[in-house]
């Protein structure tokens, strides 16, 4: 699968990367913790999604959720950035509690980045422009230092030369990389990665998980919710298995994947692997 | 069993339907006997109609006569146009008087050279340009229309709007031929440009103080005749409500569809009355309750004159067409547009303003244009309340002693300006909508 083109240094990089293992990138966390979870709960109308989530995430701590459909994951990590909205329990990310004030959730957010499963791009603007437009009226930057900030960062999704089209023009991977730079123009201490690779074409899925693991090495906290199991092997810290609403069964990605405990596990996982 | 190519197939040319003219007629209009037949007879009922037309509004048509009996003498199966030549200023003009007529023109060709610049290259802060034709140049226009006495707040807005055509100008000239804008110019002008951004800013703020002052001197001894409003009339009156109510239209049906998708019930409530009741009301309903039961509601002694309550209601009712319209736009942008402006950290303005409403507005161009064309055609209907726009001038010219009966060329020189000024309002739509495409919608599910 060739997912760039050109720059056959950095790809080698990360393929030597990707073999690294996981045991080794688990020294990236920190014991400082940044985001906790207690006691959340969640429902859609009548429906409870949510059931008494604890969790603790430290800072540096890439974990990856995985589960069937509708067994809340999603509206897990958009509890984070508060995209929905939980009923009861606490979350207090980077310090701050979230609960009604506006002014704290809009203050999370520009710390928290979200990568989407349908990219979400700004359809109106350049790839140039959805880079700049949070860094210039969020963080107020001057617009040539918020072009240089972009440019940084397209180079390291490795698309600089698709700074001037519209997304409508790129591919499914180019796409998520914008969003992903996107995310990343905000310099958010915690990136939250919504399937992300769920809407693209087998060949792009490879291009966009490269970035992602480029990502882990950095040292960024990192919450995924993703099937792809070869990324969960890889960069994971820990993996999260959620189904209807529960956390049924949270470990290190060796012995999740080689020793299941629970029977629903075990049951999801021989059916995706 | 296996197949398997081994040299790319090589692109042949398309066939003779898809790429010539000729092509396509021969397979689309000559085919058969049958369409051959149609095609033929369609074409010669075309050929009768237009000719025939031809022969009445052009070769026989008398263009220069006294009145409606010379047109007869002259030839009496052509078209009177003396009729409509004679009153062309009527139409125009209605009866503003024919000495301050420049008055009207100077509006017109400023209301141009302001908005101008928003389609020059290279213009830069085309905003600013756009939001100051919309809430300052109408300041202007008033008093070069009515002139009379300025009050305090009129002689304010004189001036600012004085200040900005001149900074509108200037910066639209300098903006072409250097790509910079005025404070920019200015600045290098000056040879202030290592200075600190303290001192440039203090200075241009010097500057432009010293041009409103100007300004304000030069205004004062500025006084027009006045002119009552009942003297305006014609196509003049026409795009005067119309051009007020376009304006106003699409802020109004903007902050009254955000009003209908709002959270807070107060707002959302209060917006559906509204939007509902005007648009289940017909426009000529609106208008007499305007003209006559408006007065009623109003404190004792409080006269609003005619021309203002139609120019409100207008407002209001298209207002509430618009937000209609801009509504179905905001449906049709994906959540997830909101949802990623939220989590770049923007409220609820930020999101709206820069990037959900760019797009819905986008989206919307052709119904918003659509309803501008409406608009403009609608107000015709002031004609029927008494204000003598460019149909009810049209209409008199049938009571006018001389042309007295002279209904079919009025309204047909009528219908021929609407249409000019509509077509060119949908075909730039059209352009617009091209122009502001970027690429097939993706990730927008």
């Amino acid at each position: 699968m060739n997912n760039d083109r050109g720059n056959p240094g950095e790809k080698n990089m990360t393929s030597t990367k990707t073999s690294e293992t996981p045991a080794h990138l688990a020294s990236a966390a920190s014991s400082e913790v940044i985001i906790e979870l207690n006691k959340v709960n969640k429902w859609y109308g009548d429906f409870h999604v949510l059931k008494d989530i604890d969790l603790t995430v430290h800072k540096g701590e890439r974990i990856v959720i995985c589960g069937p459909s509708g067994s809340g994951k999603s509206t897990l990590i958009r509890c984070i950035n508060h995209l929905e909205e939980h009923q009861q329990g606490d979350i207090v990310v980077d310090g701050i509690t979230l609960d009604k004030n506006l002014k704290n959730i809009c203050h999370i957010r520009t710390e928290v980045g979200m990568v989407f499963q349908s990219f979400n791009l700004f359809a109106h603007l350049s790839v140039m422009e959805n880079l700049t437009l949070g860094p210039i009226w969020v963080r107020k930057m001057p617009k040539i230092q918020a072009r240089d900030i972009a440019m940084k960062y397209l180079e390291r999704v490795k698309i600089p030369e698709q700074a001037d089209k519209y997304p409508g023009q790129l591919s499914g991977g180019q796409q998520q990389r914008v969003a992903i730079a996107r995310s990343l123009c905000m310099n958010p201490k915690i990136m939250l990665f919504d399937e992300p690779t769920s809407a693209l074409d087998p060949e792009m899925i490879k291009e966009v998980l490269d970035v992602m693991v480029e990502l882990a090495d950095t040292g960024m906290t990192m919450i995924v919710v993703t099937h792809e199991m070869g990324f969960a092997k890889t960069v994971a810290d820990r993996v999260i298995f959620m189904d209807e609403g529960d956390i049924v069964e949270e470990n290190e990605p060796n012995a999740f994947f080689n020793d299941p405990q629970h029977d629903r596990t075990k049951l999801f996982l021989s059916q995706i692997l | 069993m296996a197949i398997v190519t081994k040299q790319p197939t090589p692109p042949r040319p398309a066939p003779l339907s898809e790429s010539s003219v000729i092509g396509w007629v021969r397979i689309n209009l000559f085919n058969s006997w049958m369409n051959t037949g149609l095609t033929l007879a369609s074409l010669y009922i075309v050929y009768v109609a237009v000719s025939g037309l031809g022969v009445w509004g052009f070769s026989d048509a008398v263009w220069v006569a006294k009145d409606r009996r010379e047109c007869f003498a002259i030839s009496v199966d052509g078209a009177c146009w003396a009729g409509v030549v004679s009153w062309i200023d009527n139409i125009f003009y209605g009866r503003y008087p024919r000495a301050e007529l420049w008055r009207v023109n100077l509006g017109g060709v400023l209301l141009i050279v302001w908005m101008a610049p928003l389609w020059l290259p290279r213009v830069k802060a085309k905003i600013f340009i756009g939001l100051s034709a919309v809430f300052i140049y109408p300041f202007l226009a008033g008093y070069l229309f009515t002139g009379g006495d300025k009050g305090i707040f009129m002689q304010t807005m004189v001036t600012v709007a004085m200040v900005c055509v001149a900074g509108n100008t200037l910066h639209a000239m300098i903006g072409v031929i250097s790509g910079r804008s005025l404070p920019e110019f200015l600045i290098g002008f000056l040879r202030m440009k290592e200075a600190s951004e303290k001192n440039q800013r203090n200075m241009l703020l010097g500057i432009l103080s010293l041009t409103v002052i100007a300004a304000y001197i030069l205004q004062m001894n500025w006084s027009l005749e006045t002119v009552s409003w009942t003297k305006w009339g014609g196509m003049f009156l026409t795009l005067v409500i119309s051009g007020i109510g376009i304006a106003s239209a699409l802020p109004g049906g903007i902050i009254l569809a955000l009003g209908r998708r709002s959270k807070l019930t107060l707002i959302r409530v209060l917006s559906i009355s509204v939007i509902e009741m005007f648009r289940s009301l017909p426009l000529i309903t609106v208008l007499f309750m305007a003209t006559t039961m408006f007065p009623l509601f109003m404190p004792e002694g409080f006269v609003l004159n005619k021309l203002v309550q139609v120019i409100i209601a207008v407002c209001l009712f298209y207002a509430c067409y618009m937000a209609e319209t801009v509504r179905g736009g905001l449906q049709a942008i994906a959540p997830g547009q909101q949802e990623a402006a939220h989590t770049i950290g923007f409220g609820y303005w930020k999101t709206m303003g820069l990037v959900v409403m760019p797009q819905a507005l986008r989206v919307m161009i052709p119904n918003i244009v659509g309803t501008f064309i409406q608009l403009l055609k609608d107000t015709t209907l002031v004609s029927i309340i008494g204000l003598y726009d460019i149909l009810g001038m049209l209409r008199a010219i049938s009571q006018d002693t001389p042309w007295r009966g002279l209904y079919r060329e009025p309204l047909l020189f009528g219908a021929i300006v609407f249409f000019i000024v509509c077509f060119i309002m949908s075909k730039y739509s059209r352009h617009l909508e091209v122009k502001l495409s970027t690429g097939h919608k993706t990730g927008n599910e």
